[in-house]
């Protein structure tokens, strides 16, 4: 262990990372042995779809973890921007573009509020998220009198937007999924906006006493997080046309234990970008898995939920062991 | 040395006057949102209405009971909704179809809860996992554990007339079709003064302020930290089972997968009742007053016109609106 | 003295990368005060971790009342009979006194607690250490003084065969050190045995019976205190390392221009009306107790807490500053007392930290310029000779020193002309110390204008130009370093206001 651990290759991509390609590989070689179908094609692609918009989820949320903070409302949220947006769509007749705009308007919106309220007013983000995790429920459900939102199928005229997820049998969405992750490793590992945000997650008062805004940095981690809510609608949407009020609760959980399988420490200043995305493909995978292996929706809520903590148990004893 | 011990003196007071202030307000506006409701609706002053109201915040008040120790240490409890569902779902789902007793089917609805504050506790205070997150899985855990078990369906626990149904009557006696006593409120009124007494007059009550206002403290006391931690997430569980009993007696039927938004409405009445939601603060009164004024909210504003989702979107402001009070008075007295 | 009731031998405690304790012994008799001295970092407090078993050691053996023990918990060290009445507080502040002091040990009634008893009770340990306390008021009310007799209460309450003061006095005022020395010597005469750890070589001569002196982490000696000198417990103390030459006059030159001007200074009850001005070139020290308003008011003027009037001036010229940041933007660097909370990201490396203050400098475009960051790092490293594998090092593999020299980088980097150093070398082991006050003279002498704010009288008598006395909160006194002596500065430091 201690010469794999020195490796120059293995040191350079992290030990984490590849373990978890390695239980990526396994957890499909598994399926795979219990149900066939895992090796067609369609199943592959459809794995990937739920990736694409967990996947945008889930980053965002590694933003405001990487603060120390924690921001459990977005999946309701997320659902509350397909809601009012496919609404504004089908309702009112707005066009397609300007109403992905609403979709990640109303994203953003949810993220200044969640972000003003827990950097400038010191409220707990677990408060936030509650109170944000409701409000936009609410929201959703009175500006859609409560009624499910239908977006237009492939074959319609405003069709146009299911091709951001896939062409064909070309899982686009996964491209641009891939695209948006690495302006977040860039954003969080080379500027100013990342370097901040992890220094504050790892010691608020000291960067505070550094001279440096961090209320400002701090919300803008959970601004970065509201637009990338609002994105991952608009793929969710894509994916899957549907979308109910009340609903979104799931997500929470799957996002986050994406983020924290990656790698990113619920204490706040450490966070990795590419552990997230591969987190997501596992947690993907998982869901279609479990699916496929004929168990329902609840199973994954059990699986996840376990997942999740035995996640966050292990950063935990990890700190331990350094201190 | 007098002088400052005078001084003293008067800041005392005025940090009780603070706390049994909060609650006055607290009153002032449960009566100010009741005279509200009943101008604008006639239909709100009747008498079943009141019985309603009251009908619809067993469950919530005896939630609020409970996760007020978690709140009081620092923490929070957001598997009690979900886990009230699962729980009342296991109870009647062993009473229908397994032939339980009532009394048995209860008996388990309140150990399932039991229990699940104990994982919660243990993953809390042994492993030091962060309170929210590991509630938050619980709470999807149970949401779907109480789906697998029941198997998906809906799950009714015996009417009035029934045999068993007498469990109903322990919240509502009726007298007629119409006039119904809701003595329902006697035994909410008789936990909330057991658990007042627990958390200011017994051990497991003084150690979990104490873990909430200085934890390292607490434990260099020489004081079980761990045990006591635990035992606050598991009063929560067992109040989320009675909750769960409360539930099942007043609503016809147990639907999987609800509950979620429960435990928004029991934690933001411990907060508006003075609960600090950083810890160490906070009464079992406070929050059952806290938990009356949402109560009102939910019932209150369909009777003037607004949906029911409104109340989602105005207890969540409500919620932040009193930590934001909270915040308010302590950045004003470190000034 | 009685007979011998607790014996400590060959202490050996290890933590990754620090040999804490190395084979100490330490004896107390009944009816004796023990003193234990050292500098900072000398390993007195983690010995007493040890005895009360917050610490496990690694070797060694602890005898008491003729048994070998060893206690896991300090539940287990207290029901033994060995309090410690803790440095920093260890209070519940939403809690009453009563409840404080019988924490974990409340009387029962029935189901549950007496708390009349328990008001009872307290009040009695009051009127026999004879202060004026009411048990039923709310911790957190009380002043640090009034907490720290409640804390010694409490240890009394305990029926204690042993009991260890941790500083006890460094929060006091005189007549509530008078109060305290009384209570000690009662304890004394009831037999039991004391340990008082302390750093006024004052209070060592006036209460203590003998001295055990430590010093990195290792036993030096025992003296018997009527025997000794003073200078012969600071010798042992200080040992083989000698400090930069303390300071007979002031360097500043004459007429040297006025960096910063604080004029009524109010920020709460711990700045009140605070005026001084500062030359360049210049050490001023802040002496003054703990909780005398010294931190309170480098944070006030730094903008990192905030202030309720007060005007600051920098280079004659009128500044608002509200934030640390505006604070920054005027030239101003603060070192904390606390580095770990306060002064560094222990997570991130050594340019990172350096960098913290001036990042806009190191931008091209949006990205960050790593290598001029890590160059710039690496020069701060050469000139101040921080002892780290390489700038991408994380700082918290530093010691305590090197992390102290990575935050001045960071305030060097700035450029700061004023630069304040609350409690420069707290925690700083014995040789790095001297690197610090090397580095600060350096930076006197090339112009910074330097607060230094420290408890440490030896420290402050050594380095600093002028001398500002603070106590509750004021400013009561200036000496010139010419006229300043440990005695003038005490009378300054405990003035009781009227």
């Amino acid at each position: 262990m201690e010469a794999l651990k020195n490796n120059a290759f293995v040191k350079k991509i992290g030990l984490n990372r590849i373990l978890l390609v390695c239980v990526l590989i396994v957890m499909y070689v598994l399926f795979a042995l219990f149900s066939p179908t895992f090796l067609s094609y369609s199943r592959i692609l459809s794995i990937l779809n739920y990736a694409c918009f967990l996947g945008f989820l889930s980053l965002g949320v590694t933003f405001v973890i990487a603060t120390g903070g924690i921001d459990f409302s977005i999946g309701p949220v997320m659902f509350c921007c397909a809601l009012v947006s496919g609404y504004c769509l089908m309702s009112y007749g707005v066009p397609m573009v300007p109403v992905m705009l609403i979709s990640i308007l109303v994203g953003l919106c949810f993220g200044i509020f969640n972000g003003y309220l827990v950097a400038y007013w010191s409220i707990p983000p677990f408060i936030i998220s509650m109170a944000s995790m409701n409000i936009s429920k609410g929201l959703a459900s009175v500006f859609t009198k409560t009624q499910s939102v239908s977006w237009p199928q492939s074959t319609s005229e405003q069709g146009w937007y299911r091709y951001l997820v896939k062409v064909g049998n070309i899982p686009v969405g996964l491209f641009i999924f891939l695209g948006i992750a690495i302006i977040c490793a860039i954003i969080l590992n080379k500027t100013k906006i990342g370097r901040y945000i992890l220094c504050l997650g790892s010691n608020m008062e000291a960067v505070r006493l550094s001279g440096v805004n961090v209320k400002k940095w701090q919300m803008m981690a959970y601004v970065i997080c509201g637009t990338l809510v609002g994105i991952a609608a608009i793929f969710f949407v894509s994916a899957y046309t549907t979308v109910q009020p009340g609903y979104g609760d799931q997500y929470n959980n799957e996002a986050i234990a994406g983020c924290v399988m990656g790698g990113t420490s619920m204490a706040g200043g450490l966070a990795s970008v590419s552990g997230t995305v591969i987190g997501v493909f596992i947690i993907a995978l998982l869901q279609e898995g479990i699916l496929a292996l004929g168990m329902n929706k609840n199973y994954q809520l059990i699986i996840t939920g376990i997942i999740v903590i035995a996640a966050v148990y292990f950063d935990v004893l990890g700190r331990r062991r350094k201190n | 040395m007098a002088n400052q011990n005078t001084a003293v003196a008067a800041k005392k007071k005025s940090s009780l006057d603070k706390l049994g202030g909060q609650k006055f307000i607290v009153i002032l506006v449960i009566i100010a949102l009741f005279l509200f409701f009943s101008v604008m609706s006639a239909n709100f002053r009747k008498y079943t209405t009141i019985v309603s109201i009251l009908d619809y915040s067993y469950y919530i008040v005896l939630m609020s009971i409970g996760v007020t120790f978690p709140l009081i240490t620092g923490g929070v409890d957001l598997s009690i909704g979900t886990g009230l569902i699962c729980y009342s779902l296991v109870g009647g789902y062993l009473i229908s179809f397994h032939n339980f007793p009532v009394w048995g089917g209860m008996l388990v609805t309140v150990l399932f809860g039991v229990a699940i504050g104990l994982i919660n506790g243990t993953l809390v205070a042994v492993m030091d996992i962060p309170p929210f997150l590991v509630t938050l899985c619980t709470c999807m855990i149970t949401r779907g554990l109480g789906a697998i078990i029941v198997g998906g369906f809906g799950i009714t626990w015996p009417t009035a007339t029934q045999p068993g149904g007498w469990f109903r009557n322990i919240f509502k006696i009726s007298i007629d079709a119409r006039n119904k006593i809701p003595i329902g409120i006697i035994w909410v009124l008789i936990l909330v003064a057991v658990m007042s007494y627990v958390l200011n007059h017994t051990k497991v009550g003084r150690y979990t302020i104490g873990i909430g206002s200085n934890k390292e403290a607490a434990k260099l006391s020489g004081v079980n930290v761990k045990l006591y931690h635990i035992m606050a997430y598991v009063i929560s569980g067992l109040f989320a089972g009675l909750a769960a009993i409360a539930y099942s007696a007043v609503f016809a039927t147990v639907q999987p997968g609800t509950g979620a938004g429960f435990e928004l409405e029991a934690i933001g009445g411990a907060i508006i009742g003075g609960v600090s939601a950083s810890g160490g603060a906070g009464s079992v009164t406070g929050s059952l007053l806290g938990v009356f004024v949402i109560c009102l909210l939910k019932t209150g504003l369909p009777f003037i016109g607004l949906q029911a989702n409104w109340q989602q979107i105005i207890t969540g402001l409500v919620l932040i609106g009193a930590v934001l009070i909270d915040v308010i008075k302590k950045r004003r007295e470190v000034h | 003295m009685g007979e011998v009731i607790l014996t400590m031998k060959g202490i050996d405690k290890s933590f990754p990368g620090v040999h804490a304790l190395d084979h100490v012994d330490l004896e107390v008799r009944r009816g004796e005060v023990h003193a234990l001295m050292g500098e900072n970092g000398a390993g007195k407090s983690t010995l007493m971790k040890v005895l009360t078993g917050i610490y496990t050691k690694d070797s060694g053996t602890i005898t008491f009342e003729g048994k070998e023990v060893e206690f896991h918990n300090t539940r287990e060290a207290q029901d033994a009979g060995i309090v410690i009445v803790h440095q920093e507080l260890n209070m519940l502040g939403h809690l009453t006194v009563a409840q404080n002091i019988f924490f974990g040990r409340e009387f029962k009634k029935g189901l549950g607690i007496d708390d009349k008893k328990m008001n009872e009770e307290a009040a009695k340990l009051f009127e026999r250490l004879n202060i004026d306390i009411d048990p039923t008021a709310t911790m957190s009310d009380l002043t640090v003084g009034k907490q720290q007799m409640c804390e010694i209460a409490k240890a009394i309450s305990h029926e204690a065969k042993v009991i260890i003061f941790d500083e006890p006095s460094a929060a006091l005022t005189e007549a509530e050190i008078e109060e305290l020395f009384k209570i000690i010597r009662d304890l004394r005469a009831q037999n039991l045995g004391i340990i008082y750890i302390s750093h006024r070589m004052d209070e060592i001569k006036v209460i203590t019976d003998r001295v055990t002196v430590m010093r990195d982490g290792a036993y030096v000696g025992t003296l018997i205190t009527e025997e000794c000198t003073k200078n012969d417990i600071i010798n042992m103390m200080v040992g083989r390392v000698i400090y930069e030459d303390p300071k007979t006059h002031s360097m500043v030159p004459e007429g040297a221009p006025v960096v910063l001007k604080v004029e009524n200074l109010n920020a709460g009850k711990m700045v009140q009306n605070v005026s001084f001005e500062l030359h360049k070139g210049e050490i001023l020290g802040f002496s003054g107790l703990m909780g005398a308003g010294r931190t309170e008011t480098a944070r006030a003027i730094f903008g990192a807490d905030p202030k309720q009037s007060g005007d600051i001036y920098m280079n004659g010229e009128k500044v608002t500053i509200n934030t640390p940041q505006d604070a920054v933007n005027h030239g101003i660097g603060y070192l904390s007392e606390d580095r770990k909370r306060f002064g560094i990201v222990v997570q991130k490396s050594v340019a990172e930290n350096t960098t913290l203050a001036t990042l806009k400098e190191y931008l091209s475009g949006i990205f960050i310029n790593k290598r001029k960051e890590e160059k710039v790092a690496q020069e701060f490293v050469d000139s101040l000779a921080t002892k780290t594998p390489g700038v991408d090092q994380l700082v918290v593999n530093l010691s305590g020193g090197n992390q102290q020299k990575v935050v001045i980088a960071k305030w060097l980097c700035r450029n700061s002309d004023v630069l304040i150093f609350d409690e420069p070398t707290r925690g700083i082991d014995v040789g790095a110390k001297n690197e610090i006050y090397k580095l600060m003279n350096k930076l006197a002498a090339e112009g910074k204008a330097i607060i230094m704010i420290s408890s440490e009288m030896t420290e402050i008598l050594r380095m600093s130009d002028r001398i500002v006395v603070m106590c509750e909160g004021k400013i009561t006194g200036e000496l010139d370093i010419a006229e300043a002596t440990q005695e003038n500065i005490m009378n300054l430091a405990t003035r009781e206001i009227s």
